[in-house]
């Protein structure tokens, strides 16, 4: 059942982030990976793209905090892009939307990020 | 000290002393013997003394551990000893005492005092060679070797004795007959030495230098001393017997060394081969004992590159070990892991790792391993160590140059490589169900952590009818419900998740209770309680673990319910045919601080009509899973809510349950099921 794995692409100064398969306490490792290698070579401009993301679970959602923080001290973002009702319900309940920009399309995040 | 001294002084040393002290009285008294009473007595005393002396160091032989190699580099030390002694007794015997032989005649107390010492050290000499041929001898472990030694010690003694008594023309054939016997004796006990074959070829190699030497100094100590020096004349002139018996034991010490030259010289060409099956047997017997011994992998791999160096009889030995898709150099005997990965890469070039399936040898180029160590390595063996079929690591070993692998090299370390497979996937698999077995307990903990923090009876409320379902998931899913009895007439309540899962998701569990049994003591408010709350699991909680709860209460006499969530799964409210989602807004416990969490939080009140039902849950519920990886579901659960007028709170949270069991019969239940539900049903 764990099965997640993880993209990232570069577009321009932004770092996108493709969620795929179930984010649980097992696989958030890997998406900690990430977080930290942009952070180490200061790509602080992220948008983490949920299309094909199945399921998350609280363990998932714990890895975004970690790691906002540090990010918006360094005047960069994480946008989250393309949720599912599913997964953004579980985003929702928990009342992310209020901490995090969630849009529906990646374009959106991008845009967001090149206009500041 | 005095008790060391009391162990070193045994009886048998006392009785030495004793014997030499009345050896010295009677010389002193009575001077050169000249009667065959005197004769017999100072021979007596002398061989009583010798036996005495032999006892003494036996007994000290037998305390403490020495190899037979060390024992015969004593001898020959001290027959090194003996030659000098012998050779320069001639020049200082004279120095000391103007003419000896006119001394013999007339001795003074000096003469026989220095005489005497002389006789002791002497009879040290011989009563240590005779030991050590006689442990040598033991070594043979046949059946009658106590006999035959005796045996032979007797006739050495009746040489001896005859040499001084039967000295007779017409009965001299005696001495001669019996010396005859014993050289015999000597010889056939000499022809076995089977001790040796035990030996390293080093040791070997020692010991026919050794014995060489020992040899040829016994036979010049034999002649030395049969001859007119100054040595023998003393000894003579003291006791012709012991003179005679301490040339028996040089002949049997230059035959029994001879012999051993011999014997040693003849093993030689086979020693290599026996240290080396000697060798596979002892590592072989000591790894298959390994394997059910080691549990630790990095132990296992130091003792498989050591023993794989033995076997083969290599300069160096690693593990090229694939580790997270890298190859690492692993367990290095006698090399540096810069040179090992140099060599590790040029190796992993030449063939392909994960093909590798028989042991190999590899020549190696004098341009791989240069640098400071020169041309090192000339020649390799690889051989795989599969887990399960698939080729993990590879196991080096190094030659340097000149040196080849046989066949048997080969054979051998291709066979211990699969030993190695077997014990590295034992500790592997041994490691996996220790760590099992651990997390098991773990959860043992968590669970019973958890089953304590639930509250253990529902309170009586007039007019309130109150039902709860707990479910734990196997891993424990952190949930966690309570009632605070605030008053007579207000009933507070809280339901929570903590992110996360297992002990530690049970441990925040109970931090989690005892901030909100604390709380609801001193505050009323819903809001103001998860607003303090957020606080200190702000600071309690690290960054990615976080809370969600619902807190309310509600108060009968004024028949109002107050309610707000922090990130928590909505409220449900039946009312009549309908049920309203009540989902006021709110951030999770521990995600922000508080002042942006007091700004989102808002706080939802009702007024409570006769038969409202108010149903609380975690996500366990609604994420409850079936076979195809589906959710229940926030429609199925509404359907279950509304198709469920006029039952009693506990009849619902029955439906409930059955249904979420019907629909995940199929599958395991991944997280905690929390269900806790309240009746408002007034009695008029």
């Amino acid at each position: 059942m764990a099965e997640f794995s993880t993209s990232i692409k570069e577009k321009g100064e932004v770092s996108v982030i493709n969620l795929k398969g179930y984010l649980d306490a097992h696989t958030a490792p890997t998406l900690e990976n990430n977080f930290t290698q942009l952070i180490e070579n200061s790509k602080y401009k992220i948008v983490v793209n949920f299309e094909d993301l199945a399921y998350i679970s609280s363990a998932g959602l714990g890895v975004f905090m970690a790691y906002i923080e540090s990010i918006r001290e360094n005047k960069g973002d994480i946008k989250l892009t393309n949720m599912s009702d599913k997964v953004f319900n579980i985003f929702d309940l928990l009342g992310f939307p209020l901490l995090y920009e969630i849009y529906k399309k990646e374009e959106e995040a991008l845009k967001k990020f090149n206009e500041s | 000290m005095v008790k060391f001294l009391k162990n070193i002084i045994s009886t048998q040393l006392q009785l030495f002393f004793l014997s030499a002290f009345l050896l010295f009285i009677f010389r002193l008294l009575l001077g050169s013997p000249d009667s065959l009473i005197l004769m017999i007595l100072f021979d007596f005393l002398i061989a009583v003394s010798i036996f005495f002396l032999l006892l003494a160091l036996i007994k000290f032989k037998n305390n403490r551990a020495s190899s037979s190699l060390s024992l015969v580099m004593n001898v020959g030390i001290l027959s090194a000893i003996m030659f000098f002694i012998i050779t320069f007794s001639d020049f200082l015997m004279p120095y000391l005492f103007d003419n000896v032989n006119l001394r013999i005649k007339d001795p003074g107390l000096v003469y026989n005092i220095v005489s005497l010492l002389y006789l002791l050290v002497f009879i040290g000499f011989v009563s240590y060679f005779l030991l050590t041929l006689r442990y040598l001898f033991y070594l043979n472990q046949g059946k009658n070797v106590k006999i035959y030694f005796n045996t032979m010690l007797f006739f050495f003694v009746l040489a001896a004795l005859s040499n001084n008594f039967f000295q007779d023309k017409s009965v001299s054939f005696l001495g001669n007959t019996f010396f005859i016997v014993a050289v015999l004796l000597i010889i056939f006990n000499s022809i076995r030495i089977s001790w040796i074959a035990f030996l390293s070829k080093k040791e070997k190699i020692y010991l026919l230098i050794l014995s060489l030497v020992i040899s040829i100094l016994f036979i010049v100590n034999i002649s030395s001393s049969s001859g007119d020096n100054v040595h023998n004349q003393v000894i003579d002139a003291f006791s012709p017997s012991l003179s005679q018996f301490n040339t028996i034991v040089m002949v049997y010490g230059s035959i029994y060394f001879f012999m051993l030259f011999f014997t040693t010289l003849f093993h030689l060409p086979t020693a290599e081969a026996y240290d080396r099956k000697a060798q596979e047997v002892t590592s072989l017997q000591y790894f298959s004992k390994l394997i059910t011994e080691v549990l630790d992998f990095n132990d296992l791999a130091e003792t498989v590159t050591d023993i794989a160096m033995k076997l083969s009889g290599s300069s160096a030995a690693w593990i090229i070990w694939k580790e997270d898709g890298k190859l690492i150099s692993l367990a290095n005997k006698n090399i540096g892991y810069v040179e090992s990965d140099k060599l590790s890469q040029h190796i992993t070039e030449r063939i392909e790792f994960e093909k590798l399936n028989v042991t190999k040898s590899l020549s190696i180029k004098e341009e791989i391993n240069e640098v400071d160590q020169g041309n090192r390595f000339s020649i390799i063996s690889v051989s795989p160590i599969k887990t399960r079929g698939v080729v993990q690591g590879i196991l080096v070993a190094a030659k340097t140059a000149g040196q080849i692998f046989t066949k048997d090299d080969l054979s051998a370390i291709e066979t211990f490589s699969d030993y190695a497979s077997v014990a590295i996937e034992n500790s592997r698999l041994l490691e996996e169900s220790i760590e099992k077995e651990r997390l098991e307990k773990e959860l043992d903990v968590a669970r019973e952590i958890q089953r304590k923090i639930l509250p253990s009876k529902i309170p009586d409320y007039p007019d309130l009818q109150i039902a709860s379902v707990f479910i734990p998931a196997f891993e424990v899913g952190g949930d966690y419900y309570d009632f605070f009895e605030i008053s007579k007439t207000k009933l507070g309540f809280v339901i929570a998740d903590v992110s996360g899962k297992g002990i530690s998701a049970a441990f925040i569990m109970a931090e989690v209770k005892g901030i909100f049994e604390s709380l609801s003591k001193t505050i009323e408010r819903p809001k103001e309680i998860l607003c303090k709350a957020n606080d200190i699991l702000r600071s309690a909680l690290d960054s990615k673990t976080f809370v969600s709860a619902a807190y309310g209460y509600f108060d009968t006499s004024e028949k109002k319910l107050y309610f707000a969530r922090a990130g928590h799964c909505p409220l449900f409210l039946l009312r009549d045919k309908d049920s309203k989602q009540i989902k006021p807004s709110g951030l999770g416990l521990g995600l922000s601080d508080n002042s942006y969490f007091d700004q989102t939080l808002e706080e939802y009140s009702v007024e409570l009509n006769n038969n409202d039902t108010i149903v609380l849950y975690t996500d366990g519920v609604t994420e409850a899973k079936n076979e195809r990886m589906e959710d229940f579901g926030d429609k199925q659960f509404l359907d279950i809510l509304q198709s469920s007028n006029n039952v009693t709170a506990e009849e619902l949270s029955n439906k409930i349950i059955k249904e979420i069991t019907i629909f995940s019969s199929n599958h395991a239940q991944y997280d905690d099921i929390t269900l806790v539900i309240f009746k408002w049903q007034q009695k008029f």
